[in-house]
């Protein structure tokens, strides 16, 4: 008896605290679904300001990793400020984040693609690499959906046709035109109080940089 | 005088499927062309089969990948220090299916790099082939034993786990040794 009440409880803790030390996502090796999002400070952005993670006051905040030499970043950069346009007005915040070294993804290069690309949303430089490595993040383009608990609720692609642009400069779906828009289909189920479905898919583009 | 350019014809038809025949069999060292080779993922699957005995390595890549156009020559270097060593040198396209911009580009690369080993280009749906595959992103380098089973896997898919051309080096002079 002694035995069984020494084990089992010993085993149940094992049991509970596991799946949340061992299991990251089935395509990220460092977030899972739940996972809180991670604090960042004073990250310069291409406004010429900074962001905080603590600045962030909307009930959805999409984060997404870019890099303005991708070729899969400049294809679906349509479909990102699209996104940012169907839920104008609404509790949403969209920010972009870049990690990598290379002189044309540096924030002065970042300044010129977010202009030239018309993006609608702030575009945020992490020099040090250190919001990326808490993601997980290792693509471009790549989406963490947070809801207002700042819980991870969605990661991974845009839509079920990820758009690359080629050297002759044509946008190139993958799949054919999307169908399954997966990040706006998680932002509009977070915003209505519902689970996300997927939760997960696999990102497709260029891999981020790391030092 | 009608049977020598038919002659001729037959023996450049037999030529060229013994050149076809070696490059889908994997490695030899007849094979000397840099061409890429369209692929199913069945014969995919044949070729690793058929690599069993040596070490090989297999390096994922895209002309659309950066680092992977980077990192492709330090692959060729691999192949003249180690191909007299029982190690083989593939290397795996994963550029879209159709996409004849982007594999002309790559044959253009190729013969510029002087990738004189086996180069295929998987000529199959791109998110069907990285699930298949089970790839996150590019450039990725599998290193197989020569039983067969896969020894090394070096990818950039960890923030805090990422690999250099050392680090490909590395693997192969460790299974080298074993």
């Amino acid at each position: 008896m002694r035995f069984f009440k020494l084990v089992v409880p010993v085993l149940l803790t094992a049991l509970l605290i596991a799946p949340a030390a061992t299991i990251a996502g089935e395509y990220n090796m460092v977030m899972s679904i739940g996972d809180p999002l991670p604090v960042f400070e004073n990250t310069p952005t291409t406004d010429g300001g900074t962001l905080s993670s603590a600045d962030l006051e909307e009930s959805v905040v999409v984060l997404v990793s870019l890099a303005n030499h991708c070729p899969w970043v400049r294809g679906m950069d349509g479909g990102l400020v699209e996104l940012v346009e169907q839920f104008k007005g609404q509790d949403v915040r969209v920010v972009g984040f870049a990690v990598n070294h290379r002189d044309d993804d540096r924030l002065s290069a970042m300044k010129e693609h977010a202009l030239m690309s018309g993006y609608n949303f702030t575009y945020m430089y992490d020099e040090s690499q250190d919001l990326g490595r808490k993601l997980g993040a290792t693509r471009t383009p790549e989406y963490f959906v947070f809801n207002a608990d700042r819980k991870l609720v969605y990661m991974g692609l845009l839509t079920n046709s990820p758009a690359r642009k080629t050297r002759s400069g044509e946008i190139s779906f993958i799949n054919g035109d999307p169908v399954d828009f997966h990040v706006a289909n998680a932002i509009a189920a977070t915003l209505a109080g519902e689970a996300v479905d997927p939760a997960e898919t696999r990102a497709h583009g260029c891999t981020l940089e790391y030092e | 005088m009608k049977r020598i350019p038919r002659l001729i014809f037959a023996l450049c038809l037999l030529a060229s499927g013994s050149i076809w025949a070696e490059n889908t069999d994997g490695q030899s060292a007849a094979n000397t062309s840099s061409e890429l080779q369209p692929i199913s993922f069945a014969q995919w699957d044949g070729i690793l089969e058929r690599q069993l005995g040596n070490i090989t390595v297999v390096d994922f890549w895209a002309a659309w990948c950066s680092p992977c156009i980077e990192r492709f020559p330090h692959m060729v270097e691999m192949h003249h220090k180690y191909k007299d060593r029982g190690v083989r040198f593939i290397s795996l396209n994963l550029d879209e299916q159709g996409d004849k911009e982007s594999i002309d580009w790559a044959n253009d690369f190729l013969g510029r790099v002087k990738a004189v080993f086996p180069n295929y280009h998987m000529d199959e749906n791109m998110t069907e082939a990285f699930e298949r595959l089970n790839l996150l992103g590019l450039p990725a380098v599998r290193i197989y034993a020569t039983d067969g089973t896969e020894a090394h896997r070096l990818s950039g898919d960890n923030p805090y786990q990422q690999f250099t051309e050392k680090d490909v080096e590395n693997a192969v002079q460790d299974l080298l040794i074993q």
